[in-house]
């Protein structure tokens, strides 16, 4: 982890005060300016990933608040390697402090995810197509997405590929995240979603087709 | 609500969307501007479709607008 020589709270305040515009300009000065903003910079990325795990505590119940903290530490260290790599991307069309807190949640979301399905067999065929609750405004509606859900099912046995089969049950119907699956998978988010999307886009086509 | 939520999940946004390497780069203007009352919708098309499409960018999102909110409520 990147170790801090300035106390959490101390920078945090110091650093809500401005809109981390001195930041940006320290962070690409040299020497002991550098490295002092880095340290402020790490220490607002902390407080984003504790903001994400204490956010998403009620679904990890198993978990320790320890192993939760290491969580938010390990997410705005790769925070903080992610923002000093791409600090040319920041276009000033937000704050720098709200552009910084996106890493950081990114990352200790992906890692939350990761964890909450760790040694969990990731289900990558259909598993609710029974017992799905109706709920339409009226009994016409609920016929009506019956029959829909009926359809819906077969063109996904008939007009998608295997691995977009795979790929929407297990994030659309079966609630695996998508960076725990691109992860089984070994490929990337960016990727899954567009076999997702691609999936989708089949699948309301073959529908409007059908009328 | 259930099967309507399942129906949706599967079919996704109708309309078009961006992918999920524009989401996050474009996610802090989006949330400055939902927090500033302005159209954040207009400016960046696609986006709020592809949160309605993809459960991570829409966590990550409510995540952003949270922090940014309780942060200027300070």
């Amino acid at each position: 982890m990147i170790l801090s020589t300035l106390g959490h709270d101390e920078v945090v305040a110091d650093i809500a005060v401005d809109t981390g515009s001195s930041l940006l300009e320290e962070l690409r000065a040299d020497g002991r300016t550098q490295q002092l903003a880095i340290e402020r910079l790490h220490a607002l990325l902390v407080r984003a990933a504790r903001f994400e795990v204490a956010r998403r505590r009620p679904a990890l119940p198993h978990l320790r608040g320890d192993e939760l903290d290491d969580i938010a530490l390990e997410a705005a260290d790769d925070a903080t390697i992610s923002v000093l790599a791409r600090l040319d991307d920041f276009r000033g069309e937000s704050r720098f402090t709200t552009w910084v807190y996106k890493f950081a949640l990114l990352e200790a979301a992906v890692k939350l995810r990761k964890r909450a399905w760790q040694g969990r067999e990731v289900p990558l065929e259909p598993e609710e197509w029974t017992g799905l609750s109706a709920g339409g405004p009226t009994a016409e509606a609920t016929v009506e997405q019956r029959e829909l859900l009926a359809r819906l099912q077969h063109a996904i046995r008939s007009v998608l590929t295997p691995h977009q089969r795979r790929v929407l049950v297990a994030v659309a119907l079966n609630g695996v995240p998508i960076d725990v699956l691109a992860e089984r998978l070994n490929t990337t988010r960016g990727a899954l979603y567009k076999t997702l999307h691609d999936a989708r886009h089949k699948l309301r086509v073959h529908l409007e087709e059908e009328g | 609500m259930e099967l309507e939520q399942t129906l949706a999940r599967l079919l996704g946004p109708a309309e078009a969307e961006v992918d999920c390497d524009t989401c996050f780069a474009e996610l802090d203007r989006y949330v400055e501007l939902e927090i500033a009352g302005a159209d954040a919708d207009a400016a960046i098309p696609g986006l709020r479709a592809h949160l309605a499409g993809c459960p991570a960018c829409a966590e990550e999102h409510e995540s952003l607008h949270a922090l940014v909110a309780a942060e200027r409520r300070d």
